[in-house]
């Protein structure tokens, strides 16, 4: 300890000038970062507090909410529409996440190339992702027209009678995965840029090994890339419980909601804010919370066998 | 700019921001008392309402209405209640009333509307049941519409029926439908008579054509199985059959959107359907023309014809609670119902006017051809309303569910509304039980 000229430890004088400033430093950080502070508390933790005490209490928005306890959790139990929107929800998801990454990647290995035109193709492939949702859904209703929809039109050259797409009981779930297909452009980017960052003396040693094209696909790209693939399935697995627009708009007719096309979102919609029932709606979304964390936590277990994080 | 100068002068901005910022200002700088007006109307139906509306504002010095268009309203209306901000006025539907009056969104009217030189004996019989609920006046009507039959008759002339001859009865309505099919060369439909699912709209209304209804107010039970309920969904189904589903659903999807000149009806494609007066604005505008019919819709076997049996369905003026002005709100409601300006609005919008007292000049220059037709409805003692029951919206999405099933034929009726009694009356039962838990004997708010 060094003594001063009154004699005096500096080491104290200096702890205190580092705490001070230590304090300045976390109140300035907590000033800067206020706004995003307030404006969660505000509109996302207070409602979602908030949502999970409705959840177990009747709240029709105009009246006090009356507590209930567990009934709003086991009347999802026996309402038959809820297992009705859960079924579709699965059966879309399970049918579009698939769907969506095999195209993804066959496009991604596609256009992964440097070729001169590869960034105007890639361009293309995302152009479709920028289209905003209800304007692309209004588009594809057309599409799907079974008597002057483009697609009936060009079956129909090739002597196939299209069926009604977006009525018929049998389509409207194959009609729903094919346009999921349509935002396939993100996934592209994505892949096409891990794709890119796979070291080239990897395939090197592949083609010296004697691998064709597909095996360094299956057994180089695919590993290397698996990172990626996680990150995607799990935003469309989360996009796919949540789907909304796209089947609002098409199959929410003046007739009626058409039954497959009716998913578990737009049920807790139309829970709360048609029927005036807040808390079976917040029950449903907080079940919807749950399974959406299961179903990342089960995907991230799953990883640990099948991603592959590559230390280059 | 150092961090605390950056900081002060953000918190300084927010500051002024609260204490000076924009605020729901509720009078104009002349010191008149502004309303909110929510309305969903657009078009040719709101620029009537803001003439309406202009008129008012012009027609005293102490209070402005602004008129506002909303989508969805139902809903934004429920959030703005319930939020405690919402406008001064809202134009609702009638089957808003009783959900609203129930949970206490809306204000009674009786003693404002008595202020205001008002009484329920100005309008027709079947709109006063729209506008009471529970012995107390909730809402008033500023157009009214009742349901009926447009048919074509250049169609009904074409396929040798008298076009001055509608169907008086469902089997008459029948031979007329199967006389009126037209298929093209490949066999698909090219016209039809009838389609229970063109527009949709009310999926639900053809029980009260069999005799039968779909709820029973007084005892709060559903009764989407009686045998009249089963009957005419049976009936539904026949057409159906006959049609081809896949034909008939390629057929549908031919249509246009409703307020365009390609709805069916305009074009050619159903001879008759079942309608509000308001189709006539689509055919002015459109397909003027077009050389059509209106009727009551007809009735399983034939009933008085002074007494027609037909659906009620009207807009209605409500005040929400929270309005800011509600006694300047009523003044602004009862000038809409003076009988000049119900009847300048409903003829705007092709409508009867909701008031008892009508002048026979409005009558003999209104738009709509079918107008006495509708009035008809409109006093008729057979006339009906949606089930005023608050768990309406639940029970009418159900029903169309059910009622796109059977039209399909995947299920039969008398399955399919069994299952439907047992689950809307599960709705029903559960919201009686909620609001007994609530206020006790007194039921509502």
């Amino acid at each position: 300890m060094m003594p001063t000229a009154h004699g005096q430890s500096t080491a104290p004088a200096r702890g205190d000038a580092e705490r001070r400033a230590s304090r300045r430093g976390v109140v300035a950080g907590l000033a800067w970062t206020s706004p995003w502070l307030i404006g969660s508390c505000a509109v996302v933790f207070l409602p979602m507090a908030l949502s999970l005490y409705y959840s177990f209490t009747d709240y029709p928005l105009l009246e006090p909410p009356l507590w209930t306890g567990l009934d709003n959790y086991r009347g999802m139990m026996h309402d038959p529409t809820f297992w009705r929107v859960v079924r579709n929800t699965a059966v879309f998801a399970g049918l579009s996440i698939p769907l969506y990454t095999i195209v993804a990647l066959v496009l991604a290995a596609m256009l992964a190339g440097r070729g001169r035109m590869a960034p105007i193709f890639r361009a293309c492939v995302f152009l479709p992702t920028l289209v905003p949702l209800v304007a692309s859904a209004m588009v594809w209703m057309w599409l799907f027209n079974g008597e002057y929809g483009l697609i009936n039109k060009v079956l129909g050259l090739a002597g196939i009678n299209g069926p009604a797409w977006i009525v018929d009981k049998d389509w409207v779930m194959v009609s729903m995965v094919i346009m999921s297909v349509w935002g396939v452009g993100q996934g592209v980017v994505i892949y096409v840029a891990a794709m890119q960052d796979v070291p080239g003396q990897l395939y090197e040693a592949a083609r010296i090994d004697g691998m064709g094209v597909g095996r360094q696909f299956l057994h180089v790209t695919l590993p290397m890339i698996s990172p990626s693939i996680l990150f995607n399935v799990i935003a469309l697995t989360i996009a796919a419980v949540q789907v909304f627009a796209v089947p609002y708009i098409m199959f929410r007719r003046p007739d009626g909601q058409n039954p497959v096309g009716h998913f578990y979102t737009m049920y807790l919609y139309e829970n709360a804010f048609i029927y005036g029932k807040m808390g079976y709606a917040s029950a449903m979304a907080w079940l919807q919370l749950v399974v959406v964390l299961v179903l990342t936590g089960v995907l991230l277990l799953a990883s640990r066998r099948l991603v592959h994080y590559a230390r280059v | 700019m150092t961090r605390r100068a950056a900081l002060g002068t953000m918190l300084a901005g927010a500051a002024g921001f609260a204490a000076l910022g924009p605020r729901g200002e509720r009078f104009d700088p002349r010191g008149r008392i502004v309303l909110e007006y929510w309305e969903k109307w657009t078009r040719h139906e709101g620029d009537a309402m803001e003439r309406i509306v202009d008129a008012f504002n012009a027609s005293q010095d102490r209070i402005v209405v602004r008129y506002n268009v909303v989508s969805d309203i139902g809903q934004k209306s429920l959030v703005s209640i319930a939020g405690g901000n919402p406008p001064d006025v809202i134009g609702l539907y009638a089957f808003n009333v009783v959900p609203y009056a129930e949970t206490g969104a809306i204000l009674p009217l009786d003693e404002l509307a008595a202020r205001a030189g008002m009484s329920l004996d100005q309008y027709t019989p079947g709109v006063r049941r729209v506008m009471r609920h529970q012995g107390k006046w909730w809402a008033t009507v500023n157009t009214a519409g009742s349901i009926a039959l447009y048919w074509n008759r250049a169609a009904f002339r074409g396929a040798k029926i008298d076009p001055d001859r509608p169907p008086r009865t469902i089997a008459e309505l029948d031979e007329m439908h199967r006389r009126l099919v037209r298929t093209d060369a490949s066999g698909a439909l090219d016209r039809v008579g009838f389609l229970h699912r063109e527009p949709g709209w009310w999926s639900w209304l053809w029980a009260y054509h069999f005799g039968g209804r779909i709820y029973d107010e007084a005892l709060g039970r559903a009764t989407v199985d009686s045998s009249e309920d089963i009957r005419a969904m049976e009936w539904m189904q026949n057409l159906s059959r006959g049609l081809g589903v896949d034909r008939t659903a390629r057929f549908a999807e031919s249509f246009g959107n409703y307020f365009t000149p390609e709805n069916p009806f305009l074009t050619g494609k159903v001879a008759m359907i079942v309608q509000g007066p308001w189709i006539a604005n689509l055919i002015n505008a459109f397909k003027p023309d077009l050389d059509y019919g209106v009727a009551p819709f007809p009735t399983e076997t034939a009933g008085p014809i002074d007494s027609p049996v037909g659906l009620i369905d009207t807009d209605v003026l409500v005040i929400p609670r929270g309005a800011r002005h509600p006694g300047a709100a009523m003044e602004f409601i009862a000038f809409t119902q003076r009988q000049d300006m119900t009847e300048q609005l409903a003829t705007a919008h092709c409508k009867p006017s909701p008031l008892a007292k009508v002048s026979e000049a409005f009558l003999a220059n209104h738009p709509n051809r079918g107008i006495r037709v509708h009035y008809d409805i409109l006093r008729s003692d057979r006339s009906f309303v949606a089930p005023r029951t608050r768990v309406w919206q639940q029970f009418k999405d159900e029903f169309d569910t059910q009622v796109q099933r059977m039209w399909r034929l995947e299920v039969a009726a008398p399955v399919a509304l069994a299952r439907l009694q047992t689950r809307v009356q599960s709705f029903i039962d559960r919201a009686a039980e909620r609001q007994r838990r609530r206020y006790g004997q007194r039921g509502t708010a």
